[in-house]
């Protein structure tokens, strides 16, 4: 019997390596561990897409949010670090997969799970952020070697997105006003910048043609609204994608780190090429940027809902609002990908022959966006997308960071929106301004 | 052997028997099936970057100029791309040869496409003819660009006035133009000097016995003389705060010079001054570099001192840190050949260079369409970032010296590109710079200010060539190039435009290394941004090495930004093309370019 069971075992362990049967759909065994079985046809992501046809692309972009990646896909990076500019390490990476310098995982949802997928993450799922060094990757917790964060969550973050749009052109509009004023006059020109109410400082232009920014407050100099992560450097959805499949799977992104930025198809050294397309991205950003925004509500028991209510009260009335806005005003929920102020290495408008647009407006949680008298909508971030400086040397136990960020010092940080799912049924006080430092298990949220 | 059938001989036909021919069949056929595959492992790759697609519409944007004259005008043929209006557009300024060189005006909006308009001068238009070249430079350190004139019999220094007009300004300056057949040009500043030292490469001495052969004018340098150093008269130049050039100083031997460059070859700090040489003339020469160190008279470095004989028809000299180590590299045009030179370090603070052009693939030794088997004619070398990819191009004038039978009567400019790999990829084909013209100077300049290089070329008896950047070749058209960003300096004091200085732009773990200079290339200078790729960067920090050798703080900047470091900032500023420039007027449509112009969409 063990005679006969020994060789149906070996004929069919042969039946699969001789002809491996494969899934109806894309040509795979069907055990394959394989994530992505189809590529999604960048061809086809041109235009408006709205309704149905949108969340059809979500969906797509869900299964990848989720998609365990593995070495079938081209997971890990051995011959390239975590940094946002394609660069080699002088050595293969001695770890496959490594805590503080990634890789650190297999899928988005790994830690963006709370409470459902495109969520936060617990403190186990605390990121790190460091440069990517080309020589060495350090095991080591010390933070002058890396920054720890909470997983941020990504509920509206297409709403957020096109706010920060909006008030990027805001900004540029200003500028070039003052310029225009500057240039007609012949002397400076010292213009405030605000934009949907939020205050960016001044700037003053010469009529040279160039600009003092000494004056500018909690935005870059380029006028550039990067709502993203915590520090505020990320300008776009399809950006912050692209660095994260890099830096926590080892999935390289066409658009950055294919031949024609790197000179290789396989940059990262795994043997497998075009890893990622424009397609899967912009799936990746379509489910991202659909997940619906966090709503207010008030709770069924009456002494929540009077405890709510009375924290709103104190929130407003400690001036939490000055920062924390409740709501931002957005002129247009037509979310256009590639965006409008992305760089090389992000696919951009002018990468494509025609940009997808993502009809935000016809999908259901957004007809129930609360409006204003203009017929804006009023997305629900309580935040300003804008910078401050969260410690001095009166308060230094907010600044738990050592290392400045992309020009971002190390005490500077966005304003966090404050509605998230770790605060789910009333409002909490913003948890960063009651940080204890470093030691304190919950890092910036 | 005749009345035998030619072709592959088989087993069978060579005598073996059917037993042994079998096997031997299977492995010829094998070796004939992996040739194919051989050729294509060894064919050059096609550039994987983005290639720029270069427009010409030199017609349309109001270039029409050509460059001519009897032999003396076989070389030569350059001009200078500078803001002479303060709108730091590059204008420009093209020699003419036996006939007049002109301005233009640069009245292009940013981005859009390209305009000019010519400026018409109150000068003798006798100074303007017999132009050879031009560089920009602010002799007399008054905040606008001058420019030098090297020409045929007396070189002109004009100064710059406001809205693009010039002044002659040989007498204020006590410049003597001298008589030579002038033909190469370079600038620094020295250490305490007000002024600029100017350095004129000459060509044949036509007057001198046994002309044309061997006999080579000497070079000239001229450093600027110092108020109250007792060698001047009173009430001189100098004396009245001006530039004083009375005193020439012979670099001989001369070698028939057509570019020259002060470069920091070995980063001492004390540039020294490099000349490529045609050998079509001279006798018993070579290539050259003259120390020229502060208070003292130049001197050659020789054999002793690691400097290599090298003996080419040297046209001209690009200057750039292809390999990102700090140190220049540099390309040499020549006949039939191209030269690029790499520090070899294994000789201590020596001259001494290898090349590797060939390993690299810049040799451009023959034209890369309708090579007809004859070598080509290279004239100016510039390197640039044409596609904002971080690696450095090189960009060839080519052309025919006038009628030459056994070099390329077809030879079109090269465009190779630089790869990650440290080796060129010749594109000019794709780019749509293949044309039948006999290219001699260039300038490489953005002139819409959109953040990509664009190109005139001079050429030889033909019209100018102006090629608008595009962007990169798409297949529904073209598409952004990589993040770019434009420096320009200043500081206070003398070399306000701080010439010498370097730039070293780090992004990620990369630093990518630029110089301020004037001279090399062909008879051709630019002034003004200094343009570096910056790939996919989103954000680069620059430090500046001022001229006196004192390196900045780190600027952040931010990609696709025009940026203004002034020494001593705590920031850098950002400056912005005035948006609201009114549109150029319409081109008249022409059968060369207006139709396809008409057809081409801003970026």
């Amino acid at each position: 019997m063990m005679g006969k069971r020994r060789v149906t075992l070996v004929l069919a362990a042969l039946a699969a390596i001789g002809s491996p049967p494969l899934s109806a759909t894309a040509g795979e065994p069907a055990w394959s561990e394989k994530a992505i079985k189809e590529r999604i046809d960048p061809a086809s992501l041109v235009g408006m897409i709205a309704g149905l046809q949108l969340e059809n692309l979500a969906e797509e972009g869900r299964d990848l949010f989720e998609a365990r990646f593995t070495t079938l896909d081209g997971a890990g990076r051995p011959n390239a670090t975590q940094a946002i500019v394609p660069t080699a390490p002088r050595r293969p990476a001695e770890f496959a997969f490594q805590r503080l310098a990634g890789p650190d995982a297999n899928a988005c949802s790994s830690c963006h799970n709370e409470p459902v997928t495109g969520g936060a993450g617990g403190f186990v799922a605390n990121a790190f952020v460091s440069e990517g060094f080309e020589s060495a990757n350090f095991d080591t917790l010390d933070a002058q070697f890396s920054n720890e964060r909470g997983t941020n969550h990504l509920f509206g973050a297409g709403l957020i997105e096109l706010l920060a749009r909006e008030m990027s052109a805001d900004l540029a509009g200003l500028r070039r006003a003052a310029l225009r004023q500057a240039r007609d006059a012949g002397e400076p020109v010292r213009a405030g910048l605000s934009s949907k109410g939020v205050d960016f400082g001044r700037i003053t232009a010469l009529p040279d043609g160039s600009v003092d920014l000494t004056e500018l407050s909690g935005v870059d100099d380029d006028l550039v609204v990067r709502p993203f992560t915590q520090k505020g450097v990320m300008t776009s959805l399809r950006q912050f994608t692209v660095n994260a499949m890099n830096q926590h799977h080892g999935m390289q992104a066409d658009e950055r780190w294919g031949t024609r930025w790197t000179g290789m198809a396989d940059f990262d050294g795994d043997a497998h090429e075009a890893e990622l397309g424009t397609g899967e991205i912009s799936a990746l950003v379509a489910f991202q940027a659909t997940l619906a925004p966090p709503r207010e509500e008030t709770p069924d028991d009456e002494a929540w809902a009077e405890a709510a209510s009375r924290g709103r009260t104190i929130f407003a009335g400690l001036g939490c609002e000055s920062c924390h806005r409740p709501a931002l005003p957005l002129k247009s929920l037509a979310f256009e990908d590639p965006g409008p102020v992305d760089m090389a290495g992000t696919l951009r408008r002018g990468d494509v022959e025609a940009p997808a647009t993502y009809d935000l407006a016809t999908l259901e949680w957004a007809k129930r966006l609360p409006r204003n008298d203009k017929g804006e909508v009023m997305v629900p971030l309580f935040g300003d997308l804008k910078r401050h400086r969260i410690a001095d040397s009166r308060t230094p136990e907010l600044g738990n960071e050592t290392l400045a960020q992309r020009f971002v010092e190390r005490d500077v940080f966005v304003t966090a929106e404050a509605l998230g799912p770790r605060r789910h049924g009333a409002l909490r006080p913003p948890r960063r301004h009651h940080d204890a430092g470093r030691g304190d298990p919950r890092p910036r949220g | 052997m005749p009345g035998r059938a030619e072709g592959c001989a088989t087993g069978a036909d060579v005598g073996l028997p059917a037993k042994l021919a079998r096997p031997f069949l299977h492995i010829l056929a094998s070796l004939l099936l992996t040739i194919p595959a051989l050729a294509e492992d060894t064919a050059p790759k096609p550039f994987a970057g983005d290639i720029p697609i270069l427009h010409e519409e030199a017609a349309a944007a109001g270039i029409d100029h050509s460059y001519g004259g009897p032999w003396e005008f076989f070389v030569g043929g350059g001009g200078a791309a500078f803001d002479c209006n303060d709108d730091r557009f590059p204008d420009v300024f093209l020699a003419g040869g036996k006939g007049e060189g002109a301005f233009y005006a640069n009245r292009s909006r940013a981005g859009g496409r390209l305009s000019f308009e010519k400026v018409p001068q109150d000068l003798d238009p006798k100074d303007l003819q017999n132009v050879t070249g031009a560089y920009p430079l602010d002799i007399d350190q008054d905040g606008r660009q001058d420019l030098v004139l090297s020409r045929v019999g007396g070189n002109i220094l004009l100064k710059g006035l406001p809205e693009c007009r010039f002044e002659k300004a040989n007498f204020p300056w006590n410049f003597d133009g001298g008589r030579a057949w002038t033909t190469a040009f370079s600038a620094i500043f020295e250490p305490g000097a007000t002024y600029p030292t100017l350095a004129f490469g000459n060509y044949v001495d036509r007057a001198a016995p046994g002309s044309p052969w061997g006999t080579c004018a000497d070079n000239v340098l001229i450093r600027p003389k110092k108020a109250g150093d007792g060698s001047e008269t009173k009430g001189g130049a100098a004396e009245a705060g001006r530039p004083d050039y009375s005193e020439p100083f012979a670099l001989s031997p001369g070698y028939c010079a057509l570019s020259m460059l002060f470069t920091d070859w070995n980063r001492s700090g004390e540039p020294s001054l490099r000349i490529t040489n045609d050998r079509q003339y001279y006798r018993g020469g070579e290539e050259q570099l003259w120390r020229v160190e502060p208070g003292r008279a130049p001197r050659p470095y020789r054999k002793a001192d690691g400097w290599q004989h090298l003996s080419i028809w040297g046209m001209g000299i690009a200057e750039g840190d292809v390999d990102n180590d700090g140190y220049p590299d540099y390309a040499l045009t020549s006949m039939g050949d191209t030269k690029l030179q790499f520090l070899d370090r294994e000789f201590e603070d020596a001259p001494t260079y290898r090349d590797e052009a060939y390993q690299r693939g810049a040799t451009a030794h023959r034209p890369y369409v309708h090579d007809a088997g004859k070598p080509s004619t290279g004239w100016h070398a510039g390197f640039a970032d044409f596609n904002n990819d971080t690696a450095l191009d090189l960009f060839i004038a080519k052309g025919n010296v006038e009628a030459m039978p056994d070099f390329a009567a077809y030879d079109p400019d090269n465009l190779l590109m630089g790869g990650f790999d440290g080796n060129f990829t010749e594109v000019g084909e794709e780019a749509g710079i293949a044309l039948p013209t006999k290219g001699r100077g260039a300038l490489i300049a953005d002139f819409n200010l959109d953040g990509a290089a664009d190109l005139l070329v001079v050429n030889r008896g033909q019209k100018a060539s102006l090629f608008r950047n595009l962007g990169g070749k798409a297949g529904f058209g073209t598409r952004p190039l990589g993040n770019f960003v434009k420096v320009k300096l200043a500081q206070t004091g003398a070399n306000r435009d701080a010439i010498g200085a370097k730039l070293a732009v780090k992004i990620g773990a990369k630093t990518l290394n630029r110089t301020i200079r004037v001279g090399g290339g062909h008879a051709s200078g630019i002034s003004g941004f200094v343009h570096v790729g910056l790939g996919t960067a989103e954000r680069a920090e620059i430090r500046v090495q001022w001229p006196d050798g004192e390196w900045s703080h780190p600027y952040r900047v931010f990609a696709d930004n025009f940026v203004l470091i002034d020494r001593g900032a705590d920031a850098a500023r950002y400056w912005y093309p005035d948006a609201d420039r009114p549109e150029p007027p319409e081109p008249a449509v022409t059968a060369r370019s207006g139709a396809s112009a008409e057809t081409v969409a801003d970026p």
